[in-house]
């Protein structure tokens, strides 16, 4: 009997969803892109110019996207084809069921989502400030899953509605009122960052950031797992 | 006993048990197309589908109706001679929402009759594969520019109301519906071609959104950094790579009122519009062969 947490083989199976076939390769264009863009501008220009990518494209785009597909891929096909039913026919733990497949998505969108930003960011230069961009998409990565995870337990439209949050919310709203800083996942990440170096912007105030940054996640976590447990499955729509 | 008909060979489609035949009017293929056409349309709003399947296509096409409804509100309320936005801007600046609109609901017309191999039914119909995707396409076309069009009506009635001058407001207008239908044939082509190969909905919705929105935050920070280094030339020839920089160029080489970094004359503007075309082309061969090569199977 494995305990009660963590589950080493729903863990095993997640990542196996995860890095099966193309998605991989689709999980591994973000980072190729990202690091390649920004190479590939500092070479011709310089540094500063190349950063700029970095807050507008990298950590508000890239970032939120590779944690969609690995809160999706690591839930969304089995709730998609309904194989989750002879999952959730054994007696194993439904929050460690939730837990165990977040922590899949959550090292994937460390990986491939915030990885990348500290190496584009130190292609740069300025170590300071691409260590305070990967402390903050470390953050915003890690609530980013865990939300990610608890839409796609929800509903089968869980890309969609994920994508809606990031790029209406978060971008498009978030860019015209700043109010929405404070109920935006990225920029309590860019919050927390900020406090390593000034470079990054201050839209809330740090013990809001950490503390909502901590809630969504075991909020999001928890939610998943208690989803799971009175989960029922529907046809398509 | 029954007796078997035996005017002629049978001509059943799909089986044929020896009942009693249906000799009325047949209709042919265009009966076959134009109902598809029609039903792909209504099933892209999710017209004819569960409740559930609307929510998304008319919650963004609300959220793209929203601020040309304050706009027109703006206008009648305060003296203004022109609109704040031009047609085809608008259209540009609320991309997010037609690419998530193209991105959700393409795989709904494309991904699964494939997934769920019902292509097999509909190709055992008179209706061959390469016909049948491109009646999907053609919905899928239609369906995007209705999305666009819906917007840009409600700014030209809420502009000719309020007593602008007509004529501006009518070559605007109709600037803008021409881009939106070349724009919808591209878009739908891309994101098809996209959703006919990855037929799990969420791997062909972040598909699309990487071709779509992705890509184009590339193309505009690359194009931002080539302007602001003087390469202008360089900023006007990656607007050729995406979608949105593609009709933000062609908008603003036809006056249609979008200013981009660099502006795109000469003869930068056919390869514009060959690019457009190609890649439209591309996206279609793609769709056509990979309809024909799962229906084949």
């Amino acid at each position: 009997m494995t305990s009660a947490v963590f589950n080493p083989t729903i863990a095993t199976l997640a990542l196996q969803a995860l890095l099966g076939r193309r998605r991989f390769f689709l999980l591994l264009a973000f980072p190729v892109l990202l690091i390649g863009l920004v190479a590939v501008v500092t070479a011709l220009t310089d540094g500063a110019a190349a950063y700029e990518i970095l807050p507008r494209l990298g950590y508000p785009l890239v970032l939120p996207l590779v944690a969609i597909l690995a809160a999706s891929s690591v839930l969304g096909p089995e709730v998609d084809d309904g194989s989750i039913a002879y999952l959730l026919s054994k007696p194993v733990n439904r929050y460690g069921i939730a837990i165990s497949k977040w922590l899949v998505a959550l090292s994937a969108t460390l990986v491939a989502g915030a990885l990348p930003i500290l190496v584009a960011a130190l292609i740069t230069g300025d170590g300071t400030r691409a260590t305070a961009l990967f402390v903050g998409a470390a953050v915003a990565g890690t609530a980013y899953s865990a939300l990610f995870l608890a839409i796609a337990a929800v509903t089968r439209h869980a890309v969609i509605a994920s994508l809606m949050f990031v790029l209406i919310w978060e971008s498009l709203l978030g860019n015209l009122f700043t109010g929405v800083a404070w109920l935006s996942i990225g920029q309590w990440g860019l919050r927390i960052g900020h406090e390593l170096s000034d470079q990054l912007p201050d839209p809330a105030n740090l013990p809001w950031a950490i503390g909502a940054s901590a809630v969504v996640t075991l909020v999001g976590v928890w939610f998943a797992g208690d989803r799971l447990r009175s989960f029922s499955l529907r046809g398509e729509d | 006993m029954p007796e078997i008909p035996t005017g002629g060979p049978r001509t059943g489609v799909i089986h044929d048990l020896g009942y009693r035949r249906y000799d009325g009017p047949r209709d042919g293929s265009a009966t076959i197309a134009r109902t598809l056409f029609t039903t792909g349309l209504r099933h892209a709003y999710g017209l004819g589908r569960s409740g559930r399947s609307k929510v998304m296509p008319f919650l963004l096409l609300a959220m793209s109706v929203l601020p040309a409804t304050i706009l027109v509100g703006v206008l009648v309320l305060t003296p203004a001679t022109s609109l704040p936005v031009s047609y085809a801007d608008y259209t540009n600046q609320t991309q997010l929402l037609v690419s998530l609109f193209a991105a959700s609901q393409a795989p709904v017309l494309f991904s699964r009759d494939l997934r769920h191999r019902s292509i097999v039914l509909y190709l055992a119909r008179p209706l061959g594969a390469t016909a049948f995707a491109l009646v999907r396409w053609a919905s899928m076309a239609v369906a995007l520019w209705a999305f666009t069009l819906v917007p840009t009506v409600l700014l030209f009635v809420g502009a000719l109301l309020a007593g602008l001058d007509t004529s501006d407001q009518v070559a605007g207008m109709l600037k803008a519906v021409v881009l939106q239908a070349g724009l919808a044939v591209l878009v739908a082509g891309i994101t098809g071609a996209i959703s006919s190969v990855s037929l799990r909905r969420g791997f062909a919705v972040v598909g699309s959104v990487m071709a779509l929105i992705v890509l184009t935050g590339v193309v505009t920070a690359v194009q931002a950094i080539s302007a602001s280094e003087g390469a202008e030339s360089a900023s006007v020839g990656v607007g050729l790579a995406s979608p949105w920089s593609l009709y933000s160029g062609l908008a603003n080489a036809w006056d249609a009122g979008i200013t981009t970094q660099v502006p795109v004359d000469g003869a930068w503007v056919p390869a514009y519009v060959l690019v457009t075309l190609l890649l439209s082309a591309g996206c279609l061969l793609g769709l056509v062969a990979r309809f024909q090569k799962v229906g084949s199977r």
